[in-house]
């Protein structure tokens, strides 16, 4: 699973979500979750391709599943359910 | 102070633009003059400019309201209001795609139309506006 975290450099809210949020998806998945981190301004078009209107937003597999920033309960919760049988937490 | 037809005039605007703002809680005058006029601060036409010029950017007067409030805030940092440039952004590149897309459409309606001197009841273009998007058959 590719994850995506769209952020916006210099916005304290994202710098503390995205370091919260890359740990437990880290120690939930390991190598199953592949981890990225988009500067939005950076990724402009690719972020209007997927609707992100607002940061922190989050996207899986191409999808932009978070359209603002989820708990690390939710994100788990999401990954599990699309997580292969016997893979994930 | 100011009056508000010399504000108006010293930013561009109009007297009843003015009174719109102050309604909106914008931009409101210091004091009423003993003939019950409107008197505004001097600084008051640095805050019209920077409502027009927020305006003219795509901020509503609402997100406007927020920059307002954020600029007199001790505790608000730059990156709360780049934060705010950058949503804004995102939403209107949002919209310009949509806007492509419409456009495209047109196109494509306009392509179809190659008869101009067709009734109106064989326009392809009436036609074609009045069949369901695949999009919603399907669904």
């Amino acid at each position: 699973m590719k994850v995506e975290f769209f952020y916006a450099e210099g916005c304290d809210n994202c710098a503390a979500a995205r370091r919260e949020l890359k740990q437990a998806v880290a120690a939930a998945f390991r190598l199953d979750a592949d981890w990225h981190e988009l500067e939005v301004v950076k990724h402009l078009d690719y972020a209007v391709e997927l609707g992100v209107l607002s940061t922190p937003a989050v996207a899986i597999d191409g999808v932009l599943v978070f359209a603002k920033l989820p708990t690390v309960a939710q994100l788990d919760a999401e990954l599990q359910r699309r997580a292969p049988p016997g893979h994930g937490r | 102070m100011l009056t508000i037809g010399k504000l108006a005039a010293q930013t561009n605007t109009s007297a009843n633009t003015l009174r719109f703002y102050e309604r909106q809680g914008l931009v409101c005058p210091t004091s009423k003059g003993e003939n019950g006029y409107r008197l505004y601060a001097e600084d008051a036409v640095k805050r019209v400019h920077f409502i027009r010029h927020a305006q003219q950017s795509g901020f509503t007067l609402a997100e406007i309201q927020e920059l307002l409030t954020l600029q007199d805030s001790a505790s608000a940092c730059c990156s709360d209001v780049r934060k705010r440039a950058i949503d804004k952004k995102l939403m209107l590149e949002a919209k310009i795609k949509l806007l492509k897309a419409m456009s495209a459409e047109l196109d494509a309606l306009i392509l179809n139309c190659a008869h101009e001197d067709h009734p109106v009841d064989q326009c392809p273009i009436l036609d074609a506006l009045s069949r369901a998007p695949q999009s919603e058959l399907r669904s």
